[in-house]
């Protein structure tokens, strides 16, 4: 199939779309499909080679932070040549309400137009009152996907549609063969954090309390944090005999947040809430990590009710002092939680979510020109 | 010569919403066109679940998965709902063996009869929403198109893709502490 798909944002930047669509290419390239990506990209940068840059992105204080995108007549005019080129079965764009070259690519294209729907705007009042305006952008999309409970809610309450929901892929190999950080996890067990602990939705406080509780006991007992933040503020609250114990990576890169995942015995994620989908937890279950999760109900559902993760009742320090504990002394049921993990990681996996994109894509076909794609012989 | 002006300014406003008239019926007659293609490919696949529903069925010796799927795939127009209510509630009953190529086939057009639907109920709300809409009903713009109607089933519970690629076997990081 020759699938056409176009990013909002700029790859000189790095970002969750971004990665999202780089993975979604290159496993789609990997099940035999041939894909172009039109992207904001200096002509110049090192880019990959299903890459098209459509120029360079103009930054624009967007929905509360700064979106680097390219719009106007010129991005206009490479949109429809890239079209033109590219023959494409199906487009794929992401994000197109935002005005961006997804925008201008469905206001273009005839044809079968899938659309990714990342967040979930937070205007989506505003949204809703636009639906008029929107609405000849809406009509040319032919098969919506949500990337997530939450943000299939807004295209059902506010924009009057559904959308199939397909999760976020993991690149389940990458974090299965990462190699542990040097001298980790170690023989007296590893706690492993990652995100901005300062912000307190994450809950990185009740992972402190319950590490301090714990660690007085565990003698060699570690924890690793990385993410964004000051060094200071970490250390300024563990108290000072333990500061030993703990080590703080900063932010990582995605290599080495994979390194980091398979440097712990047991990955917790304190989430007091807003997480809408636990992105970080199939990463960790793909490193082979133990999870021990708050249980909010986009950790319960990832982590299969509890099978492939040990869930905690949220909020509680205490509970995930018991719970850490247990799991600490436990290895078989850490085992057993592991394997089970690697398992349910196997359907967040990039060629099976691909898979999953390639039925949204032969519907929409079907629904365009009633040509019926024959599921055996794709 | 203030006359002159009127008439530019009419002639203008007559463009202006001529060129808005052929929009507009451009638009209908698309989202027309779609709702009808994804009927077609909704009733393709309907007929694909039902007749890899008897396949299935017949290998299991199981009358009752039998007859609904016969009962499906020769259902009047107006019985069709119904009868492909039965049938998604008789594969909610069954166990499918992911390895057993009819039930992939059987699997994978279930999966399909999800989507197709989703699809085609979007695009026939795309459909009645322009028709609501005043111009194109005074206009009569629909023309040939007969109005679209929503295929009113139950939503079947879609399966999960058969045969994920098993993650790759690594190393636990997991010791005794």
């Amino acid at each position: 199939m020759r699938i056409g798909i176009v990013s909002p944002y700029s790859f000189d930047v790095p970002g969750g779309v971004q990665n999202h669509i780089m993975d979604l290419a290159e496993a789609l390239i990997g099940l035999g499909h041939h894909v172009s990506v039109l992207a904001p990209a200096d002509e110049d940068a090192e880019l990959p080679a299903y890459l098209v840059p459509a120029g360079r992105a103009v930054p624009l204080p967007y929905n509360g932070s700064v979106a680097r995108i390219a719009f106007g007549p010129v991005s206009t005019a490479r949109v429809r040549r890239w079209l033109a080129r590219g023959e494409f079965d199906v487009l794929h764009v992401h994000e197109p309400l935002t005005p961006s070259l997804s925008l201008l690519a469905v206001l273009s294209a005839r044809g079968p137009v899938v659309a990714t729907f990342h967040t979930a705007m937070t205007r989506s009042r505003a949204l809703s009152a636009a639906q008029n305006f929107l609405q000849p952008v809406l009509e040319k999309i032919t098969a919506r996907i949500a990337v997530s409970e939450l943000a299939r809610k807004v295209q059902v309450e506010h924009l009057g549609g559904g959308a199939v929901e397909i999760p976020n892929g993991v690149a389940v190999r990458k974090f299965a063969t990462a190699a542990a950080l040097p001298g980790w996890p170690g023989e007296g067990g590893a706690l492993g954090f990652l995100g901005r602990f300062t912000e307190p939705r994450k809950g990185f406080p009740l992972l402190r309390t319950a590490f301090v509780a714990l660690a007085r006991d565990r003698r060699q007992l570690r924890l690793l944090v990385a993410g964004p933040g000051d060094r200071d503020e970490l250390y300024g609250r563990i108290p000072p005999d333990l500061h030993s114990r703990v080590e703080f990576l900063g932010l990582v890169s995605e290599p080495d947040k994979a390194r980091m995942l398979r440097s712990v015995d047991v990955y917790v994620a304190p989430n007091t809430g807003g997480e809408s989908f636990g992105m970080i937890l199939t990463e960790a279950m793909a490193a082979g990590a133990t999870i021990a999760a708050s249980d909010l109900d986009a950790f319960r559902r990832v982590l299969d009710g509890g099978r492939a993760g040990a869930l905690f009742p949220n909020g509680d320090a205490g509970a995930l002092t018991t719970l850490l504990g247990e799991l600490l002394d436990d290895p078989a049921r850490r085992a057993d939680l592991a394997s089970c993990a690697r398992q349910v990681v196997g359907t967040f996996d990039w060629p099976s979510v691909a898979a999953r994109v390639l039925e949204v894509y032969r519907t929409a076909i079907e629904a365009t020109d009633g040509r019926v794609f024959d599921d055996d012989g794709a | 010569m203030p006359g002159m002006w009127w008439v530019v300014g009419v002639v203008v406003l007559a463009a202006i919403f001529s060129a808005y008239l052929g929009w507009t019926a451009q638009r209908v007659e698309r989202v027309h066109a779609r709702a009808q293609s994804a009927e077609r490919a909704l009733d393709a696949h309907l007929v694909r679940r039902a007749a890899a529903a008897a396949v299935v069925a017949e290998r299991n010796d199981s009358v009752e998965l039998y007859a609904a799927a016969r009962l499906a795939l020769d259902a009047e127009p107006d019985e069709r709902e119904s009868a492909e209510n039965d049938l998604t509630r008789q594969l909610q009953q069954i166990e499918l063996d992911p390895d057993d190529p009819a039930a992939r086939t059987l699997i994978a057009s279930s999966r399909r009869v999800v989507l197709a639907r989703q699809v085609h109920t979007d695009l026939v709300r795309d459909a009645l929403t322009a028709r609501r809409r005043k111009l194109v009903r005074v206009l009569r713009l629909p023309g040939r198109y007969p109005r679209p109607r929503y295929f009113d089933i139950v939503e079947p519970v879609m399966p999960p893709l058969p045969g994920p690629a098993p993650a790759p076997e690594a190393p636990l990081p997991v010791r005794s502490v």
